[in-house]
């Protein structure tokens, strides 16, 4: 009972695509498949002709995207290489900006900062995902679809105005404090975002309640896809529902953890609004990510050589990531 | 990016139709400098040519500004401003890519110099100056301030590069309700007297300080505990970036020591650290704090919450924090010498009035004559702390990230995270990375 089983025709087209772009499996393209009855040949050509309109149609979307993600990041690259200001000229700069990136605490903390945001963007949402998902899918329900559109919710909005709004929760004189006084536990009250000890976990807090909806969603289709008489079999050789969750459901969803734990590690390693909109990175530096820290290097201390090498390690690091992440999903 | 156009051309146009029968804009007004053009190659006669200029500021000058175009339109009807204004994080961000770019603005606020100046994005402006007499409009500490050594880094020294339109100050805001409360008469001189009136409101149960520092603005008593003790004269190269000058200093060492005992001892609203100045301002006016150190921008806000009871004082030692809301003219206005003949008008009494309303000091305060209230509380005690020659521009300026070091350095003080001599060390650390020999 290791192995999932194979999805049958119950699963929903987006999250074939996910998987599908996940796995390595791709949805049959129209070129595969030979016509009944044609030669060789005329199939060669079909599917040169059929190739070609593909092309064309790749084309404006490949353009749009050389021209504003892969040159643009290329361009990055070649500017960590300088120093400059964002307006003169830049000197060559070899590998110091990268040095600096590995050597002045403020990056070196932003970084880490970032890799232990990992915890509530994914590890958290992943886990609470899959044990939400469970109980909502164990029985069906009037209203399925009005409790996945609110669980969906806090990933529609934008993410200054989550910021925002938890600012205003987490004030010294917020509705957070104003319950804990309200029970007795006023001792507790403080600004959870302007606190060295609480504010890491209450930004980390605001990206699991962003990142819980999504992860219960993905899994929720992900569920609905697992044959159902694993289930029956499962309960008639006497397993209960704990045993059903770590044998049938939890291997089941490989793909989809694998899938909500890569949206979800790169919103927490490439995450700004969020951190921006409630700390700034404070108190002191321990809420500082480097998202925050690329903006205030560039607009602010006009080091755009450090903050472009900052970006290109970051991505590199996101990029293994993923790939590492892929193939986990890809094996066994 | 978030770009608010407050006035179309076409609106402003119809604006300036209105201002023929506005108030304030005369054209004989003008109380300061000498329009008589000097013996250089400027020229402050601009001619009746039609001259369409584009100004950039941000809301917490441009109302003054608006109301200085308007008025300008009465002296020179041929000359037309066009105006535009960003937020003023998003501006600073974007100013040098705007200057750089082929639609550069004619005139533009400046709000720090450095890459804006080292990148020859704004117009020398010292043979204006010798020709329209702002060297004896305005106080040369405040002209110092937008000169810029060769270096493009060291202020104070150089040529001219700004023209202040009016000034910001900051003191000590206080309640006067809660200082009849306490029994504080007279407000304290002396930074003693100060620290008395403190420790009285907190025996009083009365909050002695209100302070945000989401936003590192507990530097503001820092540098002012510090100016008080040292005397504003030797703080000057510090914040100018002169060779040699250091940080550790008696009287930035008892500022930072002083933070952390009102941090530890209460005399802080609790939560400081997560409190940004707007929030800190409306604590202040619900009641919360015997003084409040904050700057002139926000009298208006805090005359309005606060009514009579809102007073102003210059910090004790009759020092201050201040700099100018100053206009540059860019490198690629093909109008430089219309640019400068507004850049003068708002030096004048007529546009000092609009500059007064908003919360800034004028350069020529003749047509204010007000004597109560915030506002004149503020004028006074700029007066007071221009007479002891106690002005010194923010210690926030002195590096591009110096804003952020004296944010992170005060919220660990607070957090009791770090202590006075790790702050000199990291706050120095920054100031040699730039100015360091």
């Amino acid at each position: 009972m290791t192995t999932a089983p194979v999805a049958t025709g119950v699963r929903r087209v987006s999250l074939r695509d996910a998987a599908g772009a996940a796995g390595g499996r791709r949805p049959p393209s129209p070129g595969r498949r030979r016509p009944e009855g044609a030669t060789a040949s005329e199939v060669g050509r079909a599917r040169r002709k059929a190739v070609g309109i593909g092309l064309g149609f790749l084309a404006p979307a490949a353009a749009f995207y050389l021209l504003f993600v892969i040159l643009p990041w290329l361009h990055s690259i070649q500017i960590s290489f300088y120093d400059w200001d964002g307006v003169g000229e830049g000197t060559w700069a070899g590998l110091r900006n990268y040095a600096k990136v590995f050597s002045e605490p403020a990056l070196v903390d932003a970084l880490t900062n970032a890799v232990g945001f990992i915890l509530f963007y994914t590890v958290v949402p992943v886990l609470l995902g899959l044990i939400l998902a469970q109980i909502i899918a164990a029985r069906r329900r009037r209203g399925e679809g009005v409790l996945r559109t609110i669980l969906f919710l806090p990933q529609i909005l934008p993410l200054v105005a989550v910021g925002t709004v938890f600012r205003y929760l987490y004030g010294q004189d917020g509705p957070i404090n104003q319950v804990l006084t309200w029970i007795g536990l006023g001792g507790a009250k403080r600004a959870w975002l302007g606190d060295f000890s609480t504010a890491y976990v209450a930004v980390g807090i605001v990206g699991t309640w962003v990142t819980t909806g999504l992860c219960t969603v993905l899994m929720l289709a992900g569920i609905q896809k697992i044959d159902p008489e694993l289930y029956e079999a499962a309960r008639l050789d006497g397993a209960g529902k704990a045993a059903e969750f770590r044998y049938i459901t939890a291997p089941g969803l490989r793909r989809e953890v694998v899938v909500a734990s890569m949206i979800t590690m790169v919103s927490a390693l490439a995450s700004f609004d969020v951190v921006y909109a409630t700390t700034m990175g404070g108190p002191g530096s321990v809420t500082m990510v480097p998202g925050v820290m690329i903006y205030q290097l560039v607009f602010m201390a006009n080091r755009v050589g450090v903050a472009c090498a900052l970006a290109t390690v970051l991505s590199a690091f996101t990029l293994c990531l993923v790939a590492a992440l892929n193939r986990l999903g890809r094996e066994r | 990016m978030r770009h608010i156009r407050v006035m179309t051309p076409v609106a402003l146009v119809a604006a300036a139709a209105l201002a023929a029968c506005a108030p304030s804009g005369g054209p004989n007004n003008k109380g300061s400098g000498d329009p008589s053009g000097g013996p250089t190659g400027v020229a402050t006669d601009i001619g009746d040519e039609p001259v369409t200029l584009k100004l950039m500021s941000t809301p917490e000058s441009g109302e003054s500004t608006l109301k200085a175009i308007e008025a300008f339109k009465s002296v020179k009807p041929n000359n037309t401003n066009e105006y535009d204004q960003t937020n003023y994080e998003d501006y600073n961000n974007s100013l040098n890519l705007a200057l750089a770019s082929d639609t550069a603005p004619d005139i533009v606020l400046l709000n720090a110099v450095g890459v804006t100046v080292k990148n020859g994005l704004v117009k020398d402006l010292s043979q204006y100056a010798q020709a329209y007499g702002w060297e004896d409009a305005v106080p040369a500490n405040q002209l110092a301030q937008w000169r810029v050594a060769a270096d493009g880094a060291t202020l104070g020294e150089g040529p001219l590069y700004a023209s202040p339109a009016g000034f910001s100050l900051v003191g000590v805001y206080y309640n006067k309700a809660l200082a009849r409360q306490v029994g504080i008469d007279p407000l304290p001189t002396t930074i003693d007297e100060f620290k008395a009136a403190l420790s009285k409101a907190r025996d009083a149960g009365v909050l002695p300080l209100q302070l945000g520092n989401g936003e590192g603005h507990a530097s503001f008593p820092v540098q002012l505990i510090g100016q008080a003790v040292d005397g504003p004269a030797s703080h000057v190269p510090w914040v100018y970036g002169h060779a040699g000058a250091t940080f550790d200093t008696p009287g930035n060492r008892q500022g930072l020591d002083m933070l952390a005992e009102w941090a530890r001892d209460g005399y802080l609203p609790d939560g400081a650290n997560g409190a940004d100045l707007q929030g800190a301002v409306n604590n202040f006016i619900q009641g919360k704090g015997l003084f409040f150190v904050d700057g002139a921008w926000d009298a208006a806000k805090i005359a309005d919450g606060l009514g009579d009871d809102a007073g102003f004082f210059a910090f004790p030692g009759a020092t201050g924090i201040g700099t100018s809301v100053a206009y540059g003219i860019s490198s690629a206005s093909k109008n430089p010498d219309a640019a400068a003949a507004f850049l003068d008008f708002m030096q004048t009494a007529a546009a000092g009035r609009f500059q007064y309303e908003q919360g800034f000091m004028p350069v020529d305060a003749s047509a204010i004559t007000e004597t109560t209230g915030v506002k004149a509380d503020l004028l006074r005690a700029w007066n007071q702390v221009g007479e002891a020659d106690g002005l010194v521009g923010f210690n926030n300026n002195a590096t591009a990230t110096m804003n952020d070091t004296l944010m992170r350095t005060t919220q660990e003080i607070i957090g009791g995270r770090l202590d006075t001599d790790g702050a000199i060390a990291q706050i120095q650390a920054d100031w040699q990375e730039t100015h360091g020999a």
